[in-house]
């Protein structure tokens, strides 16, 4: 990882997004002390991970879901509230809240996948913490279980007001649930925003298409107001504008139009070039989309 | 402290790898005192014979040879972590990583006060039982006893070792197979060879034949030296463990 920094904030969900060998699972490793950065920190509401006095009632993470085989999975939560010194009751909550109750008595090893994922949230969640860190918590999860889980971790940052931060390599398994995202490739970041600006496009503002008799002469307001226009036959293609501005300036110019919209790729696409190739990591700007046409 | 050594305990008996061990540890001792008092008064063992001073001494040091199952106690119980990548809650729970290893070493060396405790009285009764039924039963005289608590006290400082030497190799198996290996191969060679066998009583086998009545041998320490060398050598695997390997990134 290299000069990766970003905030996450309380109230939401946040989805740490990139393929796999981006180093999603390095960079929650560091920030939870498991690993040392060569340089850099990470903090919770400004101490490092290390330095909490009682770090599973700030932070909870699933980074693991490997267990002592032959413990129970109630068995395993208790080692953790005794460690922490939490009442071994929270052991039995956590397991109605994940789900496990009957499980519970259950040897760790004998648990599906999915089972073992709802059994890290659990020990995640023994501290009543404000953070929760998950590391793929999507996988080995049936249809069910997702579904579960996108509720689950909704409820808790939207009405709970905790922050959830969410690692994925596939942003369609948690596009439902995230309402912000960060984005590494290649062990840098390479964006940081909301679904919405995510979903408008790559910088942003939108791409806008407009399609005409007379595009030609449109497309030279356009460039004279300092727009990004491609033109193609027909078809303007104009960056970082969106249908509103697009419009009044036809409008004004007294310009025929036969279609304008905005131009929504959809989000696995946008995805895809963000994390696909690394020149394109420096942030596909609109001057390098024209230069490549 | 207390909490992070009550949750060791937890981890320890909520699986059965200390029955096992246990077990295994009274079986074997039953096993080395009947098959000594068995041969007691054999000329050709040279053993002594049932009812010696020397016989009892030595009987009731057999206990003692279970010191490879309390390595290993102390070995899986630090090891464990790595094995079954438990590792990462444990020290999500503690980062302070130190913490855990000591919690360890605690846990374990009072764990096996109690396992040692059993282990010698299963000895005691049985060479009581064998012996009596071949003449003369031992009585727990003051030296008596002090063999058999010394034995008990060597069981305690191996599981204290095989918690510092997990810290030190974070490998079960390796620890293990490394363990048994400098145990009986490496020791008794190193004891054998005239060149080496001066050095011998300076290494935890001679420490441990310091502190338990065996045979004559090579020159030794004093009991209490030697189980203060074998705590030393104990400590010092933990705390090289724990500067080298423990803090090292959890992946």
């Amino acid at each position: 990882m290299s000069d990766l920094g970003f905030t996450v904030e309380p109230g939401s969900v946040t989805g740490f997004l990139g393929p796999n060998g981006a180093g999603k699972t390095t960079t929650l490793r560091m920030l939870l002390g498991l690993m040392q950065p060569d340089a850099g920190t990470a903090t919770f509401n400004g101490a490092p991970y290390t330095s909490l006095p009682e770090p599973l009632r700030t932070v909870g993470a699933v980074l693991e879901t490997a267990f002592h085989p032959a413990r129970s999975g109630r068995n395993h939560l208790r080692v953790y509230c005794r460690a922490a010194g939490f009442p071994l009751s929270r052991a039995d909550e956590v397991l109605v809240q994940v789900g496990l109750a009957d499980a519970g008595d259950r040897r760790a090893g004998g648990y599906s996948l999915g089972m073992r994922q709802r059994l890290a949230l659990a020990t995640a969640l023994l501290g009543n913490p404000g953070v929760l860190v998950l590391d793929e918590p999507a996988n080995g999860l049936d249809p069910e279980g997702i579904q579960w889980l996108r509720g689950f971790l909704r409820h808790m940052a939207h009405d709970q007001g905790r922050t959830v931060l969410v690692s994925s390599h596939l942003l369609s398994e948690v596009e439902q649930t995230v309402d912000r995202v960060v984005i590494v490739g290649a062990g840098r970041l390479v964006r940081e925003g909301s679904m919405e600006q995510l979903r408008s496009g790559a910088d942003g503002a939108g791409t806008v298409l407009v399609r005409g008799p007379d595009v030609a002469r449109f497309a030279e307001v356009l460039r004279a107001d300092g727009a990004q226009v491609v033109q193609e036959d027909g078809t303007l293609t104009v960056h970082g504008s969106t249908p509103a501005d697009v419009g009044r300036r036809a409008f004004a110019t007294g310009v025929e139009l036969h279609e304008l919209r905005s131009r929504t790729s959809g989000l696995e696409e946008i995805y895809f070039q963000l994390t696909s190739g690394s020149e394109q990591f420096a942030a596909p700007s609109p001057t390098v989309q024209e230069a490549t046409r | 402290m207390i909490r992070l050594v009550r949750a060791e305990w937890t981890k320890l008996f909520t699986t059965k790898v200390w029955l096992g061990l246990l077990l295994g540890a009274c079986v074997m001792v039953i096993g080395f005192s009947v098959l000594f008092t068995s041969f007691a008064g054999n000329a050709e063992s040279g053993i002594p014979a049932v009812g010696t001073p020397l016989y009892e001494k030595l009987a009731l040091a057999t206990g003692a040879n279970a010191n490879i199952l309390f390595l290993i106690l102390g070995i899986i119980g630090m090891t464990q972590e790595y094995r079954h990548r438990t590792a990462t809650p444990t020290f999500l729970t503690t980062p302070r990583r130190g913490q855990v290893v000591v919690a360890k070493l605690l846990a374990y060396a009072l764990v096996s006060v109690v396992f040692a405790l059993i282990v010698v009285a299963v000895n005691y009764v049985t060479v009581v039982i064998h012996a009596g039924a071949r003449g003369a039963a031992p009585s727990l005289n003051g030296d008596n006893l002090e063999v058999l608590l010394s034995s008990a006290l060597a069981l305690v400082i191996y599981a204290v070792i095989g918690v510092g030497l997990g810290a030190l190799l974070k490998n079960q198996v390796g620890a293990i197979v490394g363990g048994l290996v400098y145990l009986f191969v490496v020791e008794p060679v190193i004891r054998s060879i005239p060149a080496t066998s001066g050095a011998y009583k300076w290494m935890p086998g001679g420490g441990l034949e310091a502190l338990t009545a065996t045979f004559e041998g090579p020159e030794l320490l004093g009991a209490w030296q030697g189980a203060l060398l074998l705590l030393g050598y104990g400590l010092l695997a933990a705390l090289l463990g724990t500067l080298l390997a423990v803090r090292r990134d959890v992946v």
